[in-house]
Protein backbone atom coordinates (compact mmCIF):
# COMPACT_ATOMS: atom_id res chain seq x y z
CA UNK A 1 0.00 0.00 0.00
CA UNK A 2 3.03 2.16 0.95
CA UNK A 3 4.44 1.66 -2.55
CA UNK A 4 1.69 2.61 -4.07
CA UNK A 5 0.87 5.80 -2.65
CA UNK A 6 4.39 6.59 -3.03
CA UNK A 7 4.14 5.40 -6.82
CA UNK A 8 0.55 7.14 -6.86
CA UNK A 9 2.57 10.93 -5.47
CA UNK A 10 4.93 10.29 -8.29
CA UNK A 11 2.11 9.98 -11.04
CA UNK A 12 0.21 12.90 -9.82
CA UNK A 13 2.94 15.43 -9.45
CA UNK A 14 3.77 14.80 -12.99
CA UNK A 15 -0.32 14.51 -13.84
CA UNK A 16 -0.24 18.05 -11.68
CA UNK A 17 2.56 19.89 -13.73
CA UNK A 18 1.30 18.18 -16.82
CA UNK A 19 -2.60 19.76 -15.90
CA UNK A 20 -1.33 23.41 -15.76
CA UNK A 21 -0.44 23.87 -19.66
CA UNK A 22 -4.11 22.89 -20.39
CA UNK A 23 -5.18 24.41 -18.10
CA UNK A 24 -3.76 28.20 -18.35
CA UNK A 25 -4.27 27.80 -21.92
CA UNK A 26 -7.92 27.25 -21.67
CA UNK A 27 -8.29 29.70 -18.61
CA UNK A 28 -6.21 32.40 -20.63
CA UNK A 29 -7.85 32.27 -24.01
CA UNK A 30 -10.23 29.72 -24.12
CA UNK A 31 -8.48 27.20 -26.06
CA UNK A 32 -8.34 23.51 -25.72
CA UNK A 33 -5.43 21.65 -27.32
CA UNK A 34 -6.12 18.24 -27.56
CA UNK A 35 -2.66 18.13 -29.54
CA UNK A 36 -1.24 18.94 -26.23
CA UNK A 37 0.32 15.05 -25.70
CA UNK A 38 1.39 14.95 -29.15
CA UNK A 39 4.02 18.02 -28.12
CA UNK A 40 5.09 16.09 -24.91
CA UNK A 41 5.94 13.33 -27.50
CA UNK A 42 7.75 15.28 -30.44
CA UNK A 43 9.83 16.86 -27.61
CA UNK A 44 10.71 13.80 -26.03
CA UNK A 45 11.55 12.25 -29.60
CA UNK A 46 13.88 15.12 -29.98
CA UNK A 47 16.01 14.87 -26.74
CA UNK A 48 16.14 10.94 -27.20
CA UNK A 49 17.71 12.00 -31.00
CA UNK A 50 20.19 14.46 -29.41
CA UNK A 51 21.16 12.12 -26.78
CA UNK A 52 21.82 8.72 -29.59
CA UNK A 53 24.09 11.66 -31.37
CA UNK A 54 26.05 12.15 -27.88
CA UNK A 55 24.54 14.99 -26.31
CA UNK A 56 24.64 14.61 -22.14
CA UNK A 57 21.27 14.17 -20.65
CA UNK A 58 21.24 17.45 -18.99
CA UNK A 59 21.42 19.98 -22.43
CA UNK A 60 19.58 17.38 -24.06
CA UNK A 61 16.48 17.86 -22.03
CA UNK A 62 16.72 21.44 -22.25
CA UNK A 63 17.26 20.77 -26.14
CA UNK A 64 13.74 19.04 -25.58
CA UNK A 65 12.11 21.85 -23.37
CA UNK A 66 12.72 24.28 -26.09
CA UNK A 67 11.51 21.96 -28.71
CA UNK A 68 8.49 21.63 -26.81
CA UNK A 69 8.56 26.20 -26.74
CA UNK A 70 8.53 26.11 -30.27
CA UNK A 71 6.04 23.70 -31.12
CA UNK A 72 3.95 25.84 -28.86
CA UNK A 73 4.99 28.96 -30.89
CA UNK A 74 4.17 27.12 -33.70
CA UNK A 75 0.84 26.19 -33.37
CA UNK A 76 -0.12 30.04 -31.61
CA UNK A 77 1.30 31.11 -35.38
CA UNK A 78 -0.43 28.90 -38.03
CA UNK A 79 -2.90 26.04 -36.35
CA UNK A 80 -4.43 28.60 -33.80
CA UNK A 81 -4.70 32.16 -36.17
CA UNK A 82 -8.38 31.42 -36.98
CA UNK A 83 -9.64 31.23 -33.08
CA UNK A 84 -8.08 34.49 -32.29
CA UNK A 85 -10.89 36.15 -34.12
CA UNK A 86 -13.58 34.61 -32.73
CA UNK A 87 -14.71 34.47 -29.00
CA UNK A 88 -16.21 32.14 -26.23
CA UNK A 89 -18.20 28.85 -27.02
CA UNK A 90 -16.72 29.28 -30.54
CA UNK A 91 -13.26 29.44 -30.07
CA UNK A 92 -13.62 26.41 -27.31
CA UNK A 93 -15.24 24.44 -30.66
CA UNK A 94 -12.73 25.06 -33.30
CA UNK A 95 -9.56 24.86 -31.31
CA UNK A 96 -11.10 21.42 -29.99
CA UNK A 97 -11.29 20.70 -33.87
CA UNK A 98 -7.92 22.15 -35.15
CA UNK A 99 -5.95 20.53 -32.41
CA UNK A 100 -7.86 17.08 -32.96
CA UNK A 101 -6.58 17.45 -36.44
CA UNK A 102 -3.01 18.63 -35.42
CA UNK A 103 -3.00 15.16 -32.95
CA UNK A 104 -4.12 12.75 -35.55
CA UNK A 105 -1.49 14.36 -38.22
CA UNK A 106 1.16 13.92 -35.89
CA UNK A 107 -0.05 10.85 -34.09
CA UNK A 108 0.12 9.01 -38.05
CA UNK A 109 3.25 10.76 -39.07
CA UNK A 110 5.19 9.36 -35.74
CA UNK A 111 3.91 5.29 -36.44
CA UNK A 112 5.15 5.33 -39.78
CA UNK A 113 8.59 7.23 -39.02
CA UNK A 114 9.14 5.39 -35.31
CA UNK A 115 6.96 2.02 -35.50
CA UNK A 116 7.11 0.39 -32.04
CA UNK A 117 9.79 2.82 -30.42
CA UNK A 118 9.51 3.29 -27.15
CA UNK A 119 11.21 6.01 -25.12
CA UNK A 120 13.20 6.05 -22.19
CA UNK A 121 15.87 8.00 -19.97
CA UNK A 122 17.76 5.41 -18.08
CA UNK A 123 18.96 7.16 -14.55
CA UNK A 124 21.79 4.78 -13.42
CA UNK A 125 21.83 3.49 -9.95
CA UNK A 126 19.94 1.03 -8.00
CA UNK A 127 16.85 1.77 -5.63
CA UNK A 128 16.47 3.84 -2.35
CA UNK A 129 14.46 3.14 0.65
CA UNK A 130 11.75 5.66 1.03
CA UNK A 131 9.61 4.41 4.21
CA UNK A 132 11.06 0.98 4.27
CA UNK A 133 9.80 0.78 0.67
CA UNK A 134 12.47 0.78 -2.23
CA UNK A 135 12.26 3.35 -4.17
CA UNK A 136 13.70 3.34 -8.07
CA UNK A 137 16.47 6.49 -8.49
CA UNK A 138 14.54 7.35 -11.92
CA UNK A 139 11.53 8.20 -9.88
CA UNK A 140 12.77 10.26 -6.80
CA UNK A 141 14.87 12.33 -9.75
CA UNK A 142 11.35 13.03 -11.43
CA UNK A 143 9.25 13.89 -8.75
CA UNK A 144 12.13 16.28 -7.70
CA UNK A 145 12.75 18.14 -10.58
CA UNK A 146 9.10 18.02 -10.91
CA UNK A 147 8.60 19.67 -7.40
CA UNK A 148 10.97 21.94 -8.31
CA UNK A 149 9.34 22.93 -11.66
CA UNK A 150 5.62 23.56 -9.94
CA UNK A 151 7.61 25.68 -7.26
CA UNK A 152 8.72 27.78 -9.92
CA UNK A 153 5.39 28.20 -11.94
CA UNK A 154 3.59 29.15 -8.84
CA UNK A 155 6.59 31.23 -7.97
CA UNK A 156 6.25 32.84 -11.80
CA UNK A 157 2.37 33.16 -11.32
CA UNK A 158 2.60 35.03 -7.41
CA UNK A 159 5.28 37.36 -7.23
CA UNK A 160 6.54 38.31 -10.66
CA UNK A 161 4.84 41.39 -12.89
CA UNK A 162 4.78 39.35 -16.20
CA UNK A 163 2.92 36.50 -13.99
CA UNK A 164 0.32 38.43 -12.47
CA UNK A 165 -0.18 40.25 -16.20
CA UNK A 166 -1.18 36.23 -17.23
CA UNK A 167 -3.16 35.89 -14.13
CA UNK A 168 -5.05 39.16 -14.54
CA UNK A 169 -6.49 38.25 -18.01
CA UNK A 170 -7.69 34.79 -16.67
CA UNK A 171 -9.58 36.76 -14.29
CA UNK A 172 -10.73 39.60 -16.22
CA UNK A 173 -9.24 40.19 -20.10
CA UNK A 174 -11.05 43.66 -20.20
CA UNK A 175 -9.31 44.72 -16.74
CA UNK A 176 -6.22 43.39 -18.26
CA UNK A 177 -6.60 45.50 -21.60
CA UNK A 178 -7.08 48.52 -19.59
CA UNK A 179 -3.81 48.42 -17.24
CA UNK A 180 -2.16 48.06 -20.59
CA UNK A 181 -1.92 44.37 -21.12
CA UNK A 182 -2.23 42.72 -24.57
CA UNK A 183 -4.01 39.40 -23.86
CA UNK A 184 -2.69 37.98 -27.07
CA UNK A 185 0.96 37.86 -26.37
CA UNK A 186 -0.02 36.50 -22.97
CA UNK A 187 -1.80 33.64 -24.94
CA UNK A 188 1.65 33.36 -27.23
CA UNK A 189 3.47 33.35 -23.84
CA UNK A 190 1.24 30.53 -22.49
CA UNK A 191 1.67 28.55 -25.32
CA UNK A 192 4.85 28.65 -25.26
CA UNK A 193 5.19 28.03 -21.99
CA UNK A 194 3.29 25.28 -21.75
CA UNK A 195 5.17 23.65 -24.83
CA UNK A 196 8.14 23.51 -22.59
CA UNK A 197 6.09 22.23 -19.72
CA UNK A 198 4.40 18.85 -22.09
CA UNK A 199 8.08 18.41 -22.81
CA UNK A 200 9.50 18.60 -19.06
CA UNK A 201 6.79 15.73 -18.20
CA UNK A 202 7.34 13.90 -20.91
CA UNK A 203 10.81 13.52 -20.41
CA UNK A 204 10.32 13.38 -16.46
CA UNK A 205 7.77 9.66 -17.40
CA UNK A 206 10.63 8.28 -19.50
CA UNK A 207 12.48 8.36 -16.53
CA UNK A 208 9.83 6.37 -14.45
CA UNK A 209 8.52 4.27 -17.64
CA UNK A 210 9.08 3.90 -21.44
CA UNK A 211 6.79 6.52 -23.09
CA UNK A 212 5.83 5.19 -26.20
CA UNK A 213 5.39 6.86 -29.54
CA UNK A 214 1.80 6.93 -29.69
CA UNK A 215 1.28 7.83 -26.00
CA UNK A 216 0.50 11.52 -26.63
CA UNK A 217 -3.58 10.94 -26.74
CA UNK A 218 -2.95 8.97 -23.51
CA UNK A 219 -0.98 12.11 -22.29
CA UNK A 220 -4.02 14.43 -23.25
CA UNK A 221 -6.71 12.39 -21.39
CA UNK A 222 -4.73 12.58 -18.56
CA UNK A 223 -4.32 15.91 -18.75
CA UNK A 224 -7.83 16.86 -19.37
CA UNK A 225 -9.34 14.84 -16.59
CA UNK A 226 -7.15 16.40 -14.13
CA UNK A 227 -7.51 19.97 -15.67
CA UNK A 228 -11.57 19.81 -15.42
CA UNK A 229 -11.63 17.66 -11.47
CA UNK A 230 -8.90 20.80 -10.52
CA UNK A 231 -11.39 23.45 -12.37
CA UNK A 232 -10.55 24.83 -15.52
CA UNK A 233 -7.98 27.83 -15.40
CA UNK A 234 -6.89 27.19 -11.92
CA UNK A 235 -3.45 26.34 -11.52
CA UNK A 236 -3.32 25.16 -7.81
CA UNK A 237 -6.69 23.70 -8.99
CA UNK A 238 -4.49 21.54 -11.09
CA UNK A 239 -1.42 20.73 -9.00
CA UNK A 240 -3.95 19.32 -6.13
CA UNK A 241 -6.16 17.68 -8.68
CA UNK A 242 -2.70 15.61 -10.01
CA UNK A 243 -1.52 14.44 -6.99
CA UNK A 244 -5.05 13.02 -5.66
CA UNK A 245 -5.87 11.58 -9.19
CA UNK A 246 -2.17 10.06 -9.25
CA UNK A 247 -2.51 8.41 -5.91
CA UNK A 248 -5.86 7.14 -6.99
CA UNK A 249 -4.71 5.43 -10.26
CA UNK A 250 -1.96 3.64 -8.21
CA UNK A 251 -4.00 2.23 -5.86
CA UNK A 252 -6.36 0.96 -8.24
CA UNK A 253 -3.82 -0.25 -10.73
CA UNK A 254 -2.62 -2.26 -8.16
CA UNK A 255 -5.58 -2.79 -6.08
CA UNK A 256 -7.57 -3.75 -9.06
CA UNK A 257 -5.31 -3.73 -12.26
CA UNK A 258 -4.19 -1.09 -14.58
CA UNK A 259 -7.21 -2.35 -16.92
CA UNK A 260 -9.91 -0.33 -14.35
CA UNK A 261 -7.34 2.62 -13.78
CA UNK A 262 -8.55 4.71 -16.31
CA UNK A 263 -12.22 4.12 -15.41
CA UNK A 264 -12.15 4.62 -12.41
CA UNK A 265 -10.08 7.98 -13.20
CA UNK A 266 -12.96 9.07 -15.02
CA UNK A 267 -15.50 7.60 -11.89
CA UNK A 268 -13.62 10.00 -10.05
CA UNK A 269 -13.39 12.94 -12.11
CA UNK A 270 -17.42 12.23 -12.73
CA UNK A 271 -17.93 12.52 -8.94
CA UNK A 272 -15.97 15.68 -8.59
CA UNK A 273 -17.81 17.30 -11.18
CA UNK A 274 -21.39 16.32 -9.86
CA UNK A 275 -20.03 17.47 -6.39
CA UNK A 276 -18.49 20.86 -7.22
CA UNK A 277 -19.49 21.51 -10.86
CA UNK A 278 -16.48 24.23 -11.18
CA UNK A 279 -13.91 21.88 -10.30
CA UNK A 280 -11.78 21.96 -6.91
CA UNK A 281 -10.60 24.82 -7.42
CA UNK A 282 -12.21 26.42 -10.15
CA UNK A 283 -13.82 29.73 -10.87
CA UNK A 284 -17.48 29.72 -10.49
CA UNK A 285 -19.15 31.73 -13.95
CA UNK B 1 -5.83 66.58 -25.15
CA UNK B 2 -8.59 64.57 -26.16
CA UNK B 3 -10.66 65.84 -29.66
CA UNK B 4 -13.22 63.11 -30.33
CA UNK B 5 -14.32 64.60 -34.24
CA UNK B 6 -17.77 63.02 -36.02
CA UNK B 7 -17.77 59.87 -33.93
CA UNK B 8 -20.61 56.98 -34.56
CA UNK B 9 -20.20 53.96 -33.28
CA UNK B 10 -22.35 51.09 -32.31
CA UNK B 11 -23.43 47.30 -32.28
CA UNK B 12 -24.05 44.78 -34.82
CA UNK B 13 -27.36 45.89 -34.46
CA UNK B 14 -26.36 49.42 -35.96
CA UNK B 15 -24.72 52.90 -34.57
CA UNK B 16 -26.00 54.12 -31.28
CA UNK B 17 -24.07 56.73 -30.85
CA UNK B 18 -24.03 59.88 -34.03
CA UNK B 19 -21.67 62.13 -35.37
CA UNK B 20 -20.47 63.23 -31.54
CA UNK B 21 -18.17 65.92 -31.52
CA UNK B 22 -16.42 66.68 -28.60
CA UNK B 23 -12.99 68.08 -26.81
CA UNK B 24 -11.19 68.04 -23.36
CA UNK B 25 -8.50 70.49 -23.42
CA UNK B 26 -5.46 70.15 -20.51
CA UNK B 27 -6.07 70.63 -17.37
CA UNK B 28 -10.24 70.62 -17.94
CA UNK B 29 -13.09 68.72 -15.88
CA UNK B 30 -15.24 68.11 -18.74
CA UNK B 31 -18.56 66.10 -18.32
CA UNK B 32 -20.97 63.78 -20.65
CA UNK B 33 -24.65 63.59 -18.88
CA UNK B 34 -27.44 62.00 -20.15
CA UNK B 35 -29.98 59.11 -19.47
CA UNK B 36 -29.52 55.77 -19.07
CA UNK B 37 -29.03 54.26 -22.75
CA UNK B 38 -28.05 57.76 -23.96
CA UNK B 39 -25.11 56.30 -25.06
CA UNK B 40 -22.59 57.57 -22.74
CA UNK B 41 -20.94 54.02 -22.30
CA UNK B 42 -21.23 53.06 -25.96
CA UNK B 43 -18.97 56.62 -26.87
CA UNK B 44 -16.57 56.03 -23.65
CA UNK B 45 -15.92 52.86 -24.86
CA UNK B 46 -14.91 53.89 -28.36
CA UNK B 47 -12.80 56.64 -27.42
CA UNK B 48 -10.97 53.68 -25.40
CA UNK B 49 -10.65 51.60 -27.59
CA UNK B 50 -12.64 48.89 -26.88
CA UNK B 51 -15.14 49.44 -29.14
CA UNK B 52 -14.64 50.01 -33.19
CA UNK B 53 -15.97 53.28 -34.52
CA UNK B 54 -17.79 52.98 -37.73
CA UNK B 55 -16.73 56.72 -38.60
CA UNK B 56 -14.97 59.92 -36.90
CA UNK B 57 -11.62 60.44 -35.11
CA UNK B 58 -10.52 60.08 -31.90
CA UNK B 59 -7.15 62.35 -31.02
CA UNK B 60 -4.94 61.95 -28.49
CA UNK B 61 -2.34 64.11 -27.71
CA UNK B 62 -2.41 65.43 -31.75
CA UNK B 63 -1.92 61.28 -32.13
CA UNK B 64 -5.36 59.59 -33.89
CA UNK B 65 -5.41 57.00 -31.33
CA UNK B 66 -9.56 56.23 -33.27
CA UNK B 67 -7.92 52.08 -34.38
CA UNK B 68 -5.35 52.04 -31.52
CA UNK B 69 -5.88 49.21 -29.14
CA UNK B 70 -6.95 49.93 -25.59
CA UNK B 71 -3.47 48.34 -23.92
CA UNK B 72 -1.64 50.74 -26.15
CA UNK B 73 -3.88 54.18 -25.61
CA UNK B 74 -3.63 53.30 -21.65
CA UNK B 75 -0.42 53.18 -22.27
CA UNK B 76 0.05 56.32 -24.15
CA UNK B 77 -1.13 57.95 -20.75
CA UNK B 78 -5.29 57.70 -21.07
CA UNK B 79 -6.61 55.90 -18.08
CA UNK B 80 -10.09 54.65 -18.29
CA UNK B 81 -12.19 53.51 -15.27
CA UNK B 82 -15.48 51.12 -16.74
CA UNK B 83 -18.56 51.27 -14.74
CA UNK B 84 -18.24 47.75 -14.17
CA UNK B 85 -14.53 48.32 -12.91
CA UNK B 86 -13.57 45.22 -14.52
CA UNK B 87 -11.22 44.82 -11.15
CA UNK B 88 -9.09 41.28 -10.63
CA UNK B 89 -11.02 39.72 -7.89
CA UNK B 90 -8.94 36.78 -6.73
CA UNK B 91 -6.05 39.03 -6.75
CA UNK B 92 -5.46 41.12 -3.33
CA UNK B 93 -5.75 45.22 -3.27
CA UNK B 94 -2.04 45.61 -3.32
CA UNK B 95 -1.98 42.94 -6.86
CA UNK B 96 -4.55 44.81 -8.37
CA UNK B 97 -2.75 48.31 -8.02
CA UNK B 98 0.71 46.82 -8.98
CA UNK B 99 -0.83 45.49 -12.36
CA UNK B 100 -1.90 48.98 -12.35
CA UNK B 101 1.67 50.03 -13.59
CA UNK B 102 2.01 47.26 -16.23
CA UNK B 103 4.77 46.72 -17.30
CA UNK B 104 6.44 48.61 -14.70
CA UNK B 105 7.12 48.12 -11.25
CA UNK B 106 4.30 50.35 -9.38
CA UNK B 107 6.34 53.42 -8.06
CA UNK B 108 5.93 53.63 -4.33
CA UNK B 109 5.78 57.53 -4.43
CA UNK B 110 2.10 56.92 -6.79
CA UNK B 111 1.29 54.41 -4.48
CA UNK B 112 1.62 55.74 -1.66
CA UNK B 113 -0.03 58.88 -3.17
CA UNK B 114 -3.27 56.33 -4.18
CA UNK B 115 -3.59 54.91 -0.49
CA UNK B 116 -3.21 58.56 0.61
CA UNK B 117 -6.49 59.32 -1.53
CA UNK B 118 -8.29 56.62 -0.12
CA UNK B 119 -6.96 55.19 3.16
CA UNK B 120 -9.56 52.46 3.00
CA UNK B 121 -7.00 50.78 0.37
CA UNK B 122 -4.39 50.82 2.78
CA UNK B 123 -6.21 49.39 5.82
CA UNK B 124 -6.74 46.41 3.37
CA UNK B 125 -4.19 45.88 1.09
CA UNK B 126 -4.46 42.24 1.66
CA UNK B 127 -7.86 41.83 1.10
CA UNK B 128 -9.21 40.16 -2.34
CA UNK B 129 -10.52 42.43 -4.40
CA UNK B 130 -13.46 40.62 -4.85
CA UNK B 131 -14.43 40.71 -1.52
CA UNK B 132 -14.66 44.02 -1.31
CA UNK B 133 -17.93 46.71 -1.38
CA UNK B 134 -19.33 48.44 -3.84
CA UNK B 135 -17.54 51.82 -3.05
CA UNK B 136 -14.24 50.15 -1.92
CA UNK B 137 -14.21 48.68 -5.47
CA UNK B 138 -14.66 51.85 -7.52
CA UNK B 139 -11.97 53.02 -4.98
CA UNK B 140 -9.46 50.18 -6.41
CA UNK B 141 -10.81 51.05 -9.83
CA UNK B 142 -9.52 54.37 -10.00
CA UNK B 143 -6.07 53.93 -7.69
CA UNK B 144 -5.47 51.21 -10.33
CA UNK B 145 -5.96 53.34 -12.98
CA UNK B 146 -4.12 56.05 -11.39
CA UNK B 147 -1.17 53.89 -10.62
CA UNK B 148 -0.53 54.78 -14.61
CA UNK B 149 0.33 58.08 -13.93
CA UNK B 150 -2.41 58.85 -16.76
CA UNK B 151 -2.14 62.41 -18.00
CA UNK B 152 -6.04 62.23 -18.70
CA UNK B 153 -8.94 60.04 -16.34
CA UNK B 154 -12.01 58.93 -18.13
CA UNK B 155 -14.25 58.05 -15.61
CA UNK B 156 -17.65 56.12 -17.08
CA UNK B 157 -20.39 56.59 -14.29
CA UNK B 158 -18.08 56.52 -11.20
CA UNK B 159 -21.03 56.44 -8.89
CA UNK B 160 -22.69 52.90 -9.81
CA UNK B 161 -24.21 50.72 -7.77
CA UNK B 162 -23.04 53.44 -4.64
CA UNK B 163 -24.97 55.02 -1.81
CA UNK B 164 -25.27 58.64 -1.80
CA UNK B 165 -22.53 59.11 0.68
CA UNK B 166 -19.67 57.13 -0.85
CA UNK B 167 -20.76 58.80 -4.02
CA UNK B 168 -20.12 62.21 -2.82
CA UNK B 169 -16.45 60.15 -1.40
CA UNK B 170 -15.52 59.43 -5.25
CA UNK B 171 -16.46 62.62 -6.34
CA UNK B 172 -14.02 64.46 -3.42
CA UNK B 173 -11.70 62.26 -4.55
CA UNK B 174 -11.96 63.59 -8.14
CA UNK B 175 -11.74 66.92 -7.07
CA UNK B 176 -8.41 66.43 -4.82
CA UNK B 177 -6.77 65.30 -8.27
CA UNK B 178 -8.40 68.04 -10.36
CA UNK B 179 -6.58 70.63 -8.08
CA UNK B 180 -3.22 68.55 -8.36
CA UNK B 181 -3.89 68.99 -12.64
CA UNK B 182 -5.30 65.85 -13.64
CA UNK B 183 -7.50 66.22 -16.55
CA UNK B 184 -10.71 64.40 -16.42
CA UNK B 185 -13.66 63.33 -18.39
CA UNK B 186 -16.77 61.64 -16.81
CA UNK B 187 -19.89 60.48 -17.48
CA UNK B 188 -22.61 61.13 -15.02
CA UNK B 189 -26.38 60.76 -14.50
CA UNK B 190 -26.28 62.03 -10.88
CA UNK B 191 -25.86 65.18 -12.56
CA UNK B 192 -25.74 67.46 -9.28
CA UNK B 193 -21.86 65.77 -8.48
CA UNK B 194 -20.54 66.07 -12.05
CA UNK B 195 -21.48 69.85 -12.00
CA UNK B 196 -19.42 70.74 -9.17
CA UNK B 197 -16.80 69.16 -10.58
CA UNK B 198 -16.70 70.05 -13.72
CA UNK B 199 -15.90 73.23 -16.22
CA UNK B 200 -17.87 72.31 -18.80
CA UNK B 201 -20.45 69.38 -20.41
CA UNK B 202 -22.40 67.56 -23.29
CA UNK B 203 -25.59 66.70 -22.85
CA UNK B 204 -25.63 63.24 -24.74
CA UNK B 205 -29.29 62.24 -25.59
CA UNK B 206 -30.58 59.31 -28.07
CA UNK B 207 -26.60 58.99 -29.13
CA UNK B 208 -26.40 62.41 -30.48
CA UNK B 209 -25.36 66.05 -28.26
CA UNK B 210 -28.52 67.81 -27.81
CA UNK B 211 -26.28 70.62 -25.55
CA UNK B 212 -23.01 71.80 -24.63
CA UNK B 213 -21.41 74.55 -22.50
CA UNK B 214 -20.42 75.63 -19.23
CA UNK B 215 -21.29 73.75 -16.05
CA UNK B 216 -22.79 77.03 -14.97
CA UNK B 217 -24.78 77.21 -18.61
CA UNK B 218 -26.39 74.28 -18.06
CA UNK B 219 -27.23 74.53 -14.86
CA UNK B 220 -29.33 77.47 -15.95
CA UNK B 221 -30.82 75.86 -18.69
CA UNK B 222 -34.63 74.83 -18.05
CA UNK B 223 -34.56 71.82 -20.26
CA UNK B 224 -31.32 70.29 -18.13
CA UNK B 225 -32.98 71.94 -14.99
CA UNK B 226 -36.23 69.81 -15.58
CA UNK B 227 -34.46 66.22 -16.77
CA UNK B 228 -31.33 66.06 -14.99
CA UNK B 229 -31.27 68.31 -11.74
CA UNK B 230 -35.10 67.44 -10.73
CA UNK B 231 -36.01 71.01 -10.67
CA UNK B 232 -39.51 72.35 -12.86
Amino acid sequence: MTASILDGIVLGLQFGLLATGLTLMYGLGGILNLAYGQMAVISAIVTVSVMDAGLPVVPAALVGMATGAVLGWILDQTVFRPLYSLRGEARVLLSLLLSLGVALMIDGFLNWLFPLKGLSLFIGGGAIDIFGEPMRRGSLLASAITIVAMAALVAFFRFTTLGRAVRSVIEDEEGARLVGIDPRKMLRLILVLSGAIAALVALTRSMVAPVDVTAGFGITVFALIVTVVGGLGSITGALAAGIILGIINAIAASAIGTFMSLIILLVAAAITILVRPAGLLGVKE
Amino acid sequence: MLEVRDLSVGYEGGDVVHDVTLRVDDGEAVMVIGSNGAGKTTLFRAIVGLLRATTGTVRFDDRDITAVPTQEVVRLGLGFVPAERHLFPRMTVHENLALGAYPSRPDPETLAMVMDLFPRLAERRRQLAGTMSGGEQQMLAIGRALMAKPRLLVLDEPTTGLAPKLAAEAYEALAVLRRRGLTVLVAEQQVPLAMALCDRGYVLEGGVVTKEGSSADLADDPEVRRAYLGIA
